[in-house]
């Protein structure tokens, strides 16, 4: 058995965000270990999208620690967190509109070619291994020089995740992924979840569609009001507990009584 | 490269939806500088008809050798305005850089060295309100516009208000006056400035963080760009392209005046948005910043040729640039989805 610091991909512990006179973030922690997949679930404003981009490096938490691969890590922008391998897919999908679908995949990180020094776009190279991705990927996009702004959501939305599994992340962080997307596309975002985390990804998926993470998670972690509120391992719980711990009390939510109606009487 | 195995289609839609472009396509897609080269196109094409000189070798040099201060500073202005910033004070960072170099080769200062001097002035000028701006997070607006009023103010100060001499016999009046393979000086000046911001904007990361920064600049930062420091960037360009102009027009008018560039910006700005860039940032154009700019210079030159009113330019220009970019609305429209 290996030593605890080394079992955790992430660690993160005690951390706390302030907005004004909103605790977001109230002593909150987060462990995940290679290869696992954590379902994050809470209300709106519970706090999951501020403890992702604290992961992320976008917001800057008042304290606590994060330690990856069991290294303390300090992200003071999101250069640093992806140094240290973690991508995300943000929630507004984080894109240039009036940027070129290549140019938004390599956003931040494009091919040069240096001539006297000076650094170049390598646009050929740039256009032909965007193809690849999306090839791999299986998004359907017909030219990579479209702009961003001409594509329907979907196809956006294929975008930002492709952008962040393509780079050979540790932690992919996934903030409602499939919001945009259509019943087939759904299944394609769960698919690429599980083929990311089977090669060692770890993943966060947070989502609202709670049939998912039955789908996909190995624990699922709850929210409530900035704190974590408990953690259930996926073939412990069920979609109706898991609804009660989102609401903070006992609440018969007809949409758990729809997917497991013998189970969901008071 | 390492999603080794990921079935699925995401984001499927059904294939050949998007067919190829036609030269129609292209139009509209750069509707903005196919515009503006059809209004450039036009106004040459009258005055050419109007007048005897318009289209004769020496005045088309001439009119190249007027524009070039405006040419450059509209280039850099360009950057500025696509990270959806401006820059109000290039008029009087010209005006400054003019009237200094003047007082600096009184000075007996050798003219290579009140060269870079200035240069560096701009830049530095173009750094301090590029710090408001970017890490202090003031409009860009707010503290150009401050800026316009300090620096004119420095250079009245300096100047008394007076106008100073540049000993004609000094090689710096080469600047503005001398003829290189039969071409102004300040024409090719421009040129290679013009290049130069041809190829950053569109060919280098620097230009891609520029045009996206002003479509989501947040989406950048979380790219892991310091989005910061592009920003403050395109300041000290704009500052170092308006130093710039203001040594060749010192150089050609052989004085320094502290009234030099007065609505200047106004001119740079007008150039840009004829040309096709957005004022709301993230679209941009140095190819119609180009057009736009010697459009602007065309019909002041043209008006004089055809015995009208100098008064009427400013008419004129005005009435371009609203009926320009309506055309850009109205015909162009439909490139994009939304907007």
């Amino acid at each position: 058995m290996m030593s605890d610091d080394e079992t955790y991909r992430v660690r993160m512990t005690g951390v706390c965000k302030r907005y004004g006179p909103i605790q977001t973030l109230d002593d909150v922690s987060l462990n995940l270990k290679p290869g696992e997949v954590l379902g994050l679930v809470g209300d709106n404003g519970a706090g999951k999208s501020t403890l992702s981009k604290v992961l992320s490096g976008a917001v800057i938490p008042d304290s606590g620690t994060i330690e990856i691969d069991g290294k303390v890590v300090s992200f003071s922008s999101p250069a640093d967190a992806r140094a240290a391998r973690v991508e995300m897919v943000y929630q507004d999908l984080s894109l240039c509109d009036t940027v070129d679908v290549a140019g938004n995949l390599f956003l931040g990180r494009e091919p040069r070619s240096r001539v006297l020094g000076i650094p170049f776009l390598d646009n050929k190279r740039m256009h032909d291994e965007t193809r690849e991705m999306l090839d791999r990927l299986g998004i359907v996009i017909a030219d990579t020089r479209l702009k961003v702004e001409n594509l329907s959501g979907g196809q956006r939305q294929s975008i930002a995740i492709g952008r962040a599994a393509s780079f050979d992340p540790s932690v992919l962080i996934m903030d409602e992924p499939t919001a945009a997307l259509a019943v087939a596309e759904v299944e394609a975002v769960l698919d690429l979840i599980r083929a990311v985390s089977a090669r060692g990804v770890s993943v966060i998926l947070i989502t609202h569609r709670l049939q998912d993470l039955f789908l996909v998670c190995d624990r699922i972690q709850v929210m409530y009001e900035g704190r974590n509120v408990a953690e259930r391992k996926i073939g412990d719980t069920s979609i109706e507990e898991i609804v009660n711990l989102i609401v903070g009390r006992k609440f018969v939510a007809r949409s758990a009584r729809a997917s497991r109606g013998e189970a969901a009487q008071p | 490269m390492n999603v080794a195995s990921s079935p699925g289609d995401i984001g499927a839609s059904p294939p050949k939806r998007a067919h190829n472009s036609t030269w129609k396509d292209v139009a509209i897609a750069n509707g903005s500088v196919v515009s503006i080269a059809l209004f450039f196109i036009v106004v040459c094409v009258v005055f050419s008809l109007i007048t005897n000189s318009f289209l004769t070798t020496p005045n088309l040099l001439n009119i190249v050798r007027q524009s070039a201060p405006l040419l450059i500073v509209a280039a850099a202005m360009t950057f500025v305005i696509t990270t959806s910033g401006i820059d109000l004070s290039v008029g009087s960072v010209l005006a400054l850089t003019a009237t200094l170099s003047a007082v600096l080769l009184q000075a007996g200062l050798p003219w290579p060295l009140v060269v870079i001097a200035m240069l560096a002035l701009g830049a530095a000028v173009g750094a301090l309100q590029g710090f408001f701006i970017a890490y202090e997070r003031i409009p860009a607006f707010i503290v150009t516009l401050a800026g316009l009023s300090v620096i004119r103010g420095v250079a009245l100060l300096i100047t008394g208000g007076y106008s100073i001499p540049v000993e004609p016999t000094s090689f710096f009046v080469n600047i503005g006056r001398a003829w290189f393979l039969g071409v102004p000086v300040p024409a090719l000046l421009a040129l290679v400035v013009l290049v130069i911001a041809y190829l950053a904007f569109n060919q280098t990361p620097f230009g891609r963080y520029v045009t996206g920064i002003g479509a989501n600049a947040e989406a950048v930062r979380r790219a892991g760009v310091d989005t910061r420091f592009i920003m403050l960037f395109v300041y000290i360009l704009s500052g170092m392209a308006a130093s710039v102009a203001g040594i060749i027009l010192a150089a050609r008018l052989g004085s320094g005046s502290s009234n030099a560039g007065q609505g200047f910006e106004l001119d740079v700005i007008a150039a840009v948005v004829l040309g096709g860039t957005s004022l709301f940032g993230g679209r941009g154009t140095i190819l119609g910043t180009v057009l736009g700019a010697l459009t602007v210079a065309v019909i002041g030159n043209g008006l004089i040729l055809a015995h009208m009113s100098p008064f009427l330019t400013p008419i004129v220009t005005g009435t371009i640039i609203l009926v320009a970019i309506w055309l850009n609305f109205r015909l162009f429209k439909g490139a994009t989805r939304s907007r």
